[in-house]
């Protein structure tokens, strides 16, 4: 007979057994909480502060800004709580002005965090962690959605409108002898020429001067005027809270004595004058550019200055070597014109049809430089009366051949083997196109010339009436002789198909444009103009 | 004459030192950068441009007369389970989505430029063509399926449902179709094409062009051009071909040259061992022979030791016997003198005189 010892030990092991797997399981549970997802915030702020005094001993603390407000908010504990005042204004660092040492900025840490949670627990409020793991957390809860703030020319024009055109309340410049701000009229420029992404010297980086001025200002114009104005982390980062900021319709313009259109010159005088430039001169509508964009930064992008000031002829220091040609033309870049222009046809799917197959590598056709550099006429000065005249000379929808002129129909059936000949919809087609360029600026100098809009599907082809079909260039087969050109059939269905794919013309399917073969070869179908 | 079996071994261990240390031998070659043999042929795949139609998967059913297994061509709802290549289906075709779209790619044998296929088949089954294809010979294939183990693009596939003569089954190129001057059938099929052939340099040519020309379209990197020391089919892609599922942890060197290191001791081995054996006998054979001289100049040393001593006894004993002589002489000349019957007791004395002398 077996002892009873001998069971109990059997027993234990199976119960031993369970306990392991729930506990376990369990575990695996937890762990799958961090899988998830973590929740966005715009308010999420890692405190890493002490990264400037070598490595970390723990991990970096996360810290919701708007929770701690709002909290605080509701016990009527305003900024002071944390923040020092720095000449009347509060600083955006915590209890401190500056980052004397690791032990220092510690223990402002922790006896700031803990003391305030500690009282708070003491007496019964939901509050935060007070026991060292709790903050440092490997795995951080929350993620950021947080974006930087825009300042566009409409939020500009409403603290123009607000501040009374008072420039001074916001731009200054810096004295170096008196060591002193002051305001120069007419000197204004954006925020971030001086203020840079880490600080530089005695000038604060662009994350901490923003933060007092802003604010600061909108918390005492709020006291002053009872106004609601954004003071938290998501009222100015967060992509939903900022769509409730008002945009004004129409934006008024900016004042700082800029030009309406101009006639862009070389710097250099003696160029600069009528006949003396082999190039002709290109007239801007500054006026107009102004509204394409949401900043003057997007071309002014170092300093609100003339583009041939620093990008000079040949290239200075101040430019980076990048002289006024390339500076005007430089294709990966949206400060340059080409760069700014390629990218609105890029980025527009109306365009893509007939722009994705434009070569990146492609040299610009001696049309497409006259679009900007236009023949100027005899015996005019070279002055803004000029270039606004010459940029209202120019075409203000694309031209067209008159529909009787454009083929209707054309049927595709040299190569019908499995399916029937195409009826290829020329006509309705071509007016399509144009339908979609719509009333396009852009589209509309660059497609002036009657026939350019056809070079869409008629690349390479010579701007005519009747400019030569596919089968003009393409082979029935791809040649291995000339390996970058495709054979017909390859040509018609990368045109057709991508077109209708980027364009989001839905119809990309065989059937969408070949019937299928009726089992009597119809001898008509292989008769085909293409 | 007769050959003894050591002398066989030593004749072939000469012979394979000679063949791995001579300057023009194959084996010393394949140390060097092979990048292809000129002017081979490939093909290009352009996956940007690839609409997942199927034509080449018929194609290819088509110029090589395989059975059709699947669903037909037209039913693209097969693209949504991804496939890989079988004994009836040389190539197919893949679909994933990402981001910007539906991505269809195409999947056959790569062709390999030093195919791995080829390195690890003991039969020599597999043969990389001066054509670009790597072709495979069932009359030597002894179905050890090494070279399904060894392929890094998984595409080597064998007829399970063959019972007695299974072979292995991989895209040729279209092997045959090449040397009558005609296109692989699933190039020829390809309406868009987005799989184009010609000489394997000028698609790379091609390849890199495109990429200049649409930054925008392609990642920059021909799939293919290093990866696995090279294919003769070449890829571009608009996003990142692991995104798709081809793998990029494969590292550009050749299949056979990550083994190649050892496997070249092997013929050292092979050459040294019976010199080794030789010297070791040669020395075993040596130390025999010391030891017999030894031997012998002892035993010389000692028969002459012997003689020596013996002849010194030899003198002692005939100068005994001399003396013995002499003295009985002088006893019978005494006892000629004295009376004859007192000289045959008295006899024995003088020999116990004699003996204390001694």
């Amino acid at each position: 007979m077996k002892k009873p010892g001998f069971l109990l030990y059997w027993v234990g092991t199976i119960v031993l057994c369970i306990v392991g797997f729930y506990v376990t399981d369990i575990m695996a549970k937890n762990q799958g909480v961090s899988d998830k997802l973590p929740e966005k915030r715009a308010d999420r702020i890692i405190i890493d502060n002490m990264l400037s005094f070598g490595p970390l001993e723990k991990a970096s603390v996360e810290f919701l800004h708007d929770a701690h407000t709002t909290a605080l908010a509701k016990k009527n504990i305003s900024c002071e709580a944390c923040h020092l005042r720095e000449k009347e204004q509060f600083y955006p660092k915590f209890k401190r002005l500056e980052d004397t040492n690791r032990e220092a900025v510690m223990n402002i840490y922790h006896d700031g965090c803990i003391a305030c949670h500690g009282e708070m627990r003491k007496s019964g409020e939901k509050t935060g962690p007070i026991e060292c793991d709790d903050c440092h957390l490997e795995q951080k809860k929350y993620s950021s959605s947080r974006l930087a703030m825009g300042f566009d020319n409409s939020l500009h024009a409403r603290h123009v409108q607000a501040h009374e055109k008072k420039c001074e309340t916001c731009h200054h410049e810096y004295d170096e002898k008196t060591k002193k701000l002051f305001y120069a009229k007419g000197k204004e420029g954006t925020c971030r020429y001086c203020h840079k992404e880490q600080q530089e010297e005695n000038r604060q980086s662009m994350r901490v001067s923003s933060h007092i001025a802003c604010i600061n200002c909108h918390l005492k114009e709020q006291e002053k005027q009872k106004l609601k104005l954004p003071v938290s982390c998501a009222q100015c980062h967060d992509a939903t809270e900022r769509k409730k900021i008002k945009k004004l319709d129409p934006i008024p313009r900016l004042e700082r004595n800029q030009p309406d259109m101009v006639m862009l010159k070389t710097g250099v005088e003696e160029l600069d004058q009528l006949g003396k430039n082999r190039m002709n001169l290109v007239p801007f509508n500054h006026k107009a550019h102004e509204g394409y964009n949401d900043t003057c930064r997007v071309c002014h992008h170092q300093e609100m200055k003339k583009c041939n000031e620093c990008h000079t002829l040949t290239g200075s220091e101040a430019g980076k070597g990048v002289n006024l040609e390339l500076a005007m033309h430089k294709r990966d870049t949206d400060h340059s014109c080409v760069g700014c222009h390629a990218q609105q046809y890029e980025a527009n799917f109306n365009c893509a049809g007939c722009h994705q197959f434009t070569p990146r590598t492609a040299k610009m056709s001696e049309r497409s430089c006259a679009v900007c550099h236009i023949p100027l006429p005899e015996n005019v000065k070279l002055d803004d009366t000029t270039a606004k005249l010459l940029l209202e000379a120019r075409p203000e929808k694309p031209a067209e051949y008159a529909q009787e002129d454009i083929p209707e129909k054309i049927v595709i059936g040299k190569l019908a083997k499995k399916y029937e000949a195409v009826d290829f919809p020329h006509r309705k087609i071509v007016n399509s196109i144009v339908k979609r360029i719509g009333d396009n600026k852009l589209a509309a100098h660059f497609h002036g010339d009657k026939g350019v809009v056809c070079s869409g599907c008629h690349h390479n082809a010579p701007l005519t009436k009747q400019p030569s079909g596919c089968s003009s260039c393409h082979g029935p087969a791809f040649n291995d002789k000339d390996m970058h050109k495709p054979g017909i059939v390859g040509a018609y269905h990368l045109q057709c198909m991508e077109c209708h794919t980027t364009m989001k013309i839905e119809k990309v399917g065989c059937q969408d444009c070949h019937k299928e073969k009726s089992p009597k070869p119809a001898p008509s179908a292989e008769k085909g103009n293409e | 004459m007769s050959i003894s079996r050591r002398k066989f071994l030593g004749w072939m261990g000469v012979a394979g030192a000679a063949a791995s240390l001579g300057p023009e031998s194959a084996r010393a070659a394949s140390t060097k950068e092979f990048t292809g043999h000129p002017d081979s042929y490939g093909v290009l795949h352009d996956i940007t441009r690839c609409v997942g139609c199927r034509s080449c998967e018929e194609g290819c059913n088509t110029v090589n007369e395989l059975p059709k297994t699947g669903a037909p061509y037209d039913d693209t709802s097969v693209l949504e389970k991804k496939r890989r290549v079988s004994n009836t289906e040389y190539t197919v075709v893949n679909k994933k989505v990402a981001e910007g779209g539906p991505v269809f790619w195409k999947n056959q044998c790569n062709h390999c430029l030093e195919p791995a296929c080829a390195s690890v088949c003991f039969v020599n089954a597999f043969e990389k063509k001066p054509n670009g294809a790597v072709v495979y010979d069932a009359s030597v294939c002894v179905g050890c399926r090494y070279c399904m183990m060894a392929c890094p693009f998984e595409i080597p596939t064998y007829e399970y449902d063959d019972a007695y003569t299974p072979e292995v089954v991989k895209c040729t190129l279209c092997a045959p179709r090449l040397e009558k001057g005609l296109l692989p059938g699933c190039v020829e099929s390809c309406p868009t094409e987005a799989l184009i052939f010609g000489k394997r340099d000028d698609l790379l040519k091609v390849a890199r062009a495109r990429i200049e020309k649409y930054p925008n379209r392609y990642v920059d990197h021909i799939y293919g051009e290093k990866e696995m020391g090279g294919t003769s089919w070449i890829y571009l892609s608009g996003v990142p071909f692991k995104e798709i599922g081809m793998r990029e942890d494969l590292g550009n060197t050749a299949a056979p040259k990550l083994t190649s290191g050892a496997l070249h001791v092997v013929p050292m081995v092979v050459s040294l061992w019976p010199l080794f054996l030789a010297g070791m006998y040669g020395m075993a054979k040596r130390r025999d022979k010391i030891a017999a001289e030894e031997k012998a100049d002892a035993v010389a040393m000692a028969v002459e030791q012997a003689e020596k001593e013996a002849a010194k006894r030899l003198s002692l004993a005939m100068d005994k016997a001399k003396k013995e002589k002499e003295h009985l002489l002088k006893r019978v000349e005494r006892a000629k003198a004295g009376g004859i019957s007192s000289g045959a007791t008295t006899s024995n004395a003088p020999t116990r005189e004699e003996g204390s002398d001694e």
